[in-house]
């Protein structure tokens, strides 16, 4: 493998893999090496060429950014509030449990059910936003 | 090399009417405005290709699959009708931009 495409490889390993990613890693390996090729033929060594055309790629941000489906985002926010649903609901049934076992005289377990009931809000909130 | 948050507003359009002119691939079009500018100004591969998901993704172009030249297949863009309307809406925009901002800053010695 040249080093142009380990490089675009690297570039693009966080994107998860799906036909226009293959396509465009296919297309922009090609450019790169279009311009390697016209960087030599102005005279430069091949090693300069390559770093040349590495270096004035660019900020990829812009590019994961379009890449990157929102809606997998929003399903990823979804399962944080799933989970936080659910872990808080068993640790309240723990906490009342506790309460009622051991004190049950005294109704302690509101006070840590209103702390962790900031977790799924948090999560509720998160999600709510995003849509 | 310029790198203005004007001419990175106006990348779509800059882009859109150079695909208008004839289809070109993306290579092409970074040399183009290289040349077209005397090298005064430089889109980067990465602006590039996110322009191009991005008007994929509006439908204001559309790619194909070129025939095989020297270096294998390159993958095309072509400029869709929506595409065309939307490059004439901007490029009365910034007539009017240009206007704007020259009644406001020109004059002064």
């Amino acid at each position: 493998m040249s080093r142009i495409e380990e490089h675009v490889h690297r570039i693009f390993r966080q994107i998860p893999d799906s036909e226009r990613k293959t396509q465009l890693t296919k297309e922009i390996i090609q450019d790169l090496e279009e311009k390697v090729a016209d960087l030599m033929s102005a005279g430069k060594t091949e090693e300069d060429a390559v770093n040349k055309a590495i270096i004035d790629f660019g900020d990829i941000d812009d590019l994961k950014a379009e890449l990157m489906p929102a809606v997998k985002r929003h399903r990823e926010h979804g399962l944080s509030l799933a989970y936080s649903i659910a872990g808080s609901i068993l640790i309240i049934l723990l906490v009342v449990f506790a309460n009622f076992y051991y004190t049950p005289g005294v109704i302690w377990c509101v006070y840590p059910i209103f702390a962790v009931l900031w977790w799924p809000l948090s999560m509720l909130y998160l999600y709510l936003k995003r849509r | 090399m310029i790198s203005s948050d004007i001419i990175r507003g106006h990348l779509d359009a800059i882009i859109l009417r150079l695909i208008y002119e004839k289809d070109r691939y993306g290579y092409e079009i970074a040399k183009e405005v290289e040349a077209r500018t005397g090298g005064d100004f430089k889109i980067k591969e990465a602006t590039l290709y996110a322009v191009f998901q991005r008007l994929e993704k509006k439908d204001l172009i559309e790619s194909y699959q070129g025939s095989i030249s020297h270096g294998g297949q390159r993958r095309y863009y072509t400029i869709t009708s929506l595409g065309r309307a939307y490059l004439s809406e901007e490029l009365r925009e910034w007539r009017k931009t240009k206007e704007i901002i020259d009644t406001l800053l020109e004059g002064l010695q």
